[in-house]
């Protein structure tokens, strides 16, 4: 039982994390059809971002506090993954808006190779994991439970409440302010839209900022989680948090937090109970991504797809 | 960890970073400003384009005289590594300064002549400004900044500087009247005898000039930094003057005469590929390469049918490339085989594309339900699960992550592949018969795709890429047509695996990661969806590229993404594109780039008519 409720545990860590990821997909999607495939990479990016603020720009003096070290690094990892994420959305994906829809496609695959290796070849010491600093309080919380120790530490509990905070806010400002107001009407009809003076463009570039924001700030929760980033976690998260906003409807909010636990509890679930193990844990989470595609496109809370040319 | 006295200052550092970006964007800006006041000057002066081709030609004949710095291999570290070469014997220039020097006097030359003279001039002042770029910037970057053009301090390099001013003259003599003249079109009712000869010599020529390219500055490598640049330098040339005689409208004729004649074509063609090893390039280094460019490029023809003709994107295509070469491998006898029986090549080969066949069918099955960026992902997450598999040595089939090594070469009547050959009295370099093969297994595969694209099934194809909905309301039974692309396709990548596996001796499910399929995908989009050629220039750049840049070999992803990027939003008809999908994507921005002229040996019909801008 004790295995069970620690995997349970992990699991609903691991899906906080995937959750915020998968936020800044399922927006893009909404908005304007587009699988952000270098999605990930600016989750990525995020992290060494951060990683790099804490090395490179925090005096030393600063750094043992965490109550001081870590809203700067957060600051520092969101802030270049706005950057990124709106540099991006004007260079590579807003001149392809009116082309085929495999161009933005394999556009934003390319983005996410370049990415990816600009950071490998680019961060000092990147072509292996590099250690995170452990910048936040490091307790582990430990209780019985029937017939063992279940443990849960102090990052893990506030991944958990960033994740859930995070799509909660998220939430109300899009239901709630005029700028949410003109997303939804951008995302419903573009054109009926503009007619109604909303500036698609502008209303764009700012679900880029949302979700960017929202990857960076996962990069510095996983980094001072998992305590070293890797350029590889962005392609493996990033197709995670793909598979949870489309498991969860693509552009449901609600359905991008829930499918994020959900793909959470199940890696972690499948890796300690499926037979394989660990080995063949994302396997089952690809098995699934493609039962979903094939049999519920429109995922758990999402609208039926639209018939688009 | 490293502590933090040990790295940089990161505000030093950020700065560095701003100043780099903003020097290139002032840089881009300036750039933009003269293109956007020049050519709309220059489009209401047709008559400047004489003078103007005159003023570049001229230049260019004088910057190619001038001192350059060049990569006059001295060995040691800067300034010994750039040599400034001076204007001591202005008849023994050669290589790129040779180069140069024609594009000049062609230039002039062409002004005179009743010519399209704006269409040649711009295609000439293309390829020197890549002659003038790679030339300069290669020293500056690789031989130490700025200071590796000027010698001892105080000559400075003016030979680059003054063929780029050369070559941007040249381009904006082009832009004068603002319009580009019609491309000529020559008859091609001419005797068949004249067409034979015609198009012998032009593909003899073609194969010098690959076997010359190949050649260029030697191998790369420690050894040999100097490689890349000459290689891409010639390129530029190559693909200047190859621009100029698209713009004449020779190459347009030839493709016309290759069109008329197709067989005959064929034949020349397949001659000329397996004429490789004797030049100059029949090298055990080039006929491995080549052998490897081979198994890419049927396997992105593969990848064509799926995404170019039925304009399904697959991201997991790889995978049927490692299904081939594990079945094939698995029947080879190989000692860590599951499978003990050892089968001839052709068999295992024909069982491990039923096998990829019949994985492909399943891969694409979910195409019944699912569309468009949708099925990328479904295809990404099949390719992912095969990896998986493979590295956990599913069913003992894999090997795991110690691979099936050992596995035997292909012999055929006692002659293993990868042994040198000797005919009579010429002794061919080892891998020559594995070139052969590929070269048969390419064309084998390019009869398939040439025959299914315009038979029925492909004609679907076509349909389903441009309108699934009205293809169907046309009686096309869609679902059919999509799971067949992907079963062909997927068998002809398994044909593809089954060489690789005999070819490499060792199979790992490493080889068969997400950015093979990314690669094999940039070799298909980078030379045009649907078009034959295009696949194989496209496999062949992305494999010889990183052979020729090898001190870039770190960069060779980054440059794939760029690649794809750019491709997608400057030219997304690709280098040779296909007639169908340029129609389609007529909405060209790119200047330049003319490789597109590169199609001398397209075996499609009516690619004849130009590009339209």
């Amino acid at each position: 039982m004790a295995t069970l409720l620690q995997q349970l545990i992990n699991g609903l860590v691991l899906g906080g994390l995937i959750a915020l990821i998968a936020l800044g997909y399922t927006m893009v999607y909404g908005i304007i059809q587009l699988i952000n495939f270098a999605h990930g990479e600016v989750f990525m990016v995020g992290g060494f971002a951060s990683l790099a603020t804490y090395r490179y720009f925090l005096p030393p003096s600063w750094r043992s506090d965490w109550w001081l070290a870590l809203p700067l690094m957060a600051i520092g990892g969101a802030v270049v993954a706005v950057v990124l994420a709106v540099v991006m959305e004007r260079f590579a994906y807003r001149p392809l808006r009116n082309a085929p829809r495999l161009a933005p496609l394999i556009t934003a695959l390319g983005v996410s190779v370049i990415l990816k290796e600009v950071v490998r070849l680019g961060y000092p010491g990147a072509t292996a994991p590099v250690p995170f600093p452990r910048a936040f309080v490091d307790q582990q919380y430990r209780f019985e439970f029937f017939d063992g120790t279940v443990s849960i530490g102090s990052t893990a509990i506030l991944m958990i409440v960033v994740s859930i905070i995070g799509a909660i806010v998220l939430q109300t400002y899009i239901s709630r302010s005029r700028m949410g107001r003109a997303m939804r009407a951008t995302a419903q009809d573009p054109d009926t839209a503009r007619l109604m003076g909303v500036n698609p463009n502008r209303t764009i570039v700012l679900t880029f900022t949302i979700g960017g924001a929202l990857a960076g700030l996962a990069g510095v929760l996983y980094g001072i989680h998992i305590t070293n980033v890797d350029t590889e976690v962005g392609f493996l998260y990033g197709i995670f948090a793909f598979t949870a906003a489309v498991l969860g409807g693509v552009g449901s909010i609600k359905g991008a937090v829930i499918g994020g636990f959900a793909i959470g509890l199940i890696k972690t679930l499948s890796g300690q109970y499926f037979p394989g193990g660990t080995q063949y844990d994302l396997v089952w989470i690809f098995v699934l991504l493609i039962v979903v595609l094939v049999f519920r496109p429109q995922g758990l809370f999402g609208e039926p797809e639209r018939v688009r040319a | 960890m490293k502590e933090w006295n040990e790295y940089p200052d990161g505000w030093v550092w950020l700065g560095q970073i701003l100043l780099v970006g903003a020097g290139i964007a002032a840089v881009v800006l300036l750039v933009r400003l003269l293109w956007r006041v020049a050519t709309p000057y220059l489009a209401e002066r047709p008559a400047l384009d004489r003078p103007l081709g005159i003023a570049g030609g001229v230049v260019a004949i004088i910057g190619a005289l001038l001192p350059w710095v060049t990569f006059v291999l001295n060995d040691g570290p800067y300034p010994d590594k750039a040599t400034l070469q001076f204007f001591d014997s202005p008849w023994a220039l050669s290589g790129f300064r040779l180069h140069t020097l024609i594009i000049g006097v062609l230039a002039i030359a062409v002004v005179f002549l009743p010519l399209p003279r704006r269409r040649v001039l711009r295609a000439l002042g293309w390829g020197s400004i890549g002659i003038a770029l790679v030339n300069i910037l290669f020293p500056i970057i690789d031989g130490g900044g700025f200071g590796a053009i000027t010698s001892d301090g105080e000559s400075f390099a003016f030979g680059g500087i003054a063929t780029l001013i050369a070559a941007v003259l040249l381009v904006f003599a082009a832009k004068a009247g603002g319009v580009l003249e019609p491309i000529p079109h020559w008859k091609s009712a001419v005797p068949t005898l004249v067409a034979y000869a015609v198009l012998v010599v032009s593909f003899v020529v073609l194969l010098l000039v690959v076997a010359m390219l190949l050649n260029s500055g030697g191998q790369g490598g420690v050894g040999n930094p100097y490689a890349g640049p000459i290689f891409l330098s010639l390129l530029a040339f190559l693909a200047g003057v190859l621009g100029a005689l698209h713009a004449i409208g020779l190459t347009t004729w030839i493709s016309a005469l290759s069109d008329k004649h197709k067989w005959f074509s064929v034949i020349v063609l397949l001659v000329v590929a397996l004429a490789l090893p004797f030049t100059e390039a029949g090298t055990d280094y080039w006929m491995t390469t080549a052998a490897n460019i081979g198994v890419y490029a049927a396997t992105a023809i593969g990848l064509n049918i799926v995404v170019g003709l039925a304009g399904l994107l697959d991201l997991g295509y790889v995978a049927f490339l490692g299904i081939g070469a594990f079945v094939a491998a698995n029947f080879s006898g190989a000692a860590a085989a599951a499978v003990g029986i050892e089968l001839p090549f052709v068999v295992a080969a024909l069982i491990a594309a039923v096998v990829a066949g019949i994985f492909g069918a399943v891969v694409g099955s979910p195409t019944l339900r699912v569309r468009g960026d949708y099925l990328a992902i479904v295809t990404l997450a099949f390719g992912e699960i095969f990896k998986k598999a493979a590295q956990n040595n599913i069913g003992g089939l894999t090997g795991g992550a110690n691979a099936i090594p050992n596995v035997p070469p292909v012999s055929a009547f006692g002659q293993p592949f990868d042994q040198p050959l000797t005919i009579g009295s010429v002794e061919l370099p080892s891998g020559v018969l594995y070139y052969v093969l590929i070269i048969v297994l390419v064309a084998l595969v390019m009869v398939v795709f040439a025959n299914l694209k315009n038979a029925r099934i492909g004609r679907a194809w076509i349909a389903i890429r441009e309108d699934e909905d009205a293809a169907r309301a046309m009686g096309i039974k869609t679902g059919q047509a999509k799971i067949l692309a992907f079963l062909i396709g997927a068998m002809l990548a398994g044909l593809a695996g089954a060489v690789f596996a005999h070819k490499t001796s060792t199979v790992a499910y490493d080889s068969f990661q997400f950015i093979e399929s990314v690669t094999l995908l940039a070799a298909v989009i980078l030379g045009g969806m649907g078009s034959i050629p295009g696949a194989v220039l496209g496999a062949a750049l992305l494999l010889v590229l990183p052979e020729k840049l090898r001190e870039f070999a770190d960069y060779r992803l980054m440059l794939f993404g760029l690649a794809l990027v750019l491709i997608m939003r400057f030219r997304p008809q690709g280098l040779v594109p296909d007639r169908h999908r340029r129609a389609e994507l007529a909405n060209e921005g790119a200047e330049g780039v003319p490789i597109e002229e590169l199609n001398v040996h397209d075996d499609t019909p009516g690619d004849s008519k130009a590009v339209t801008r």
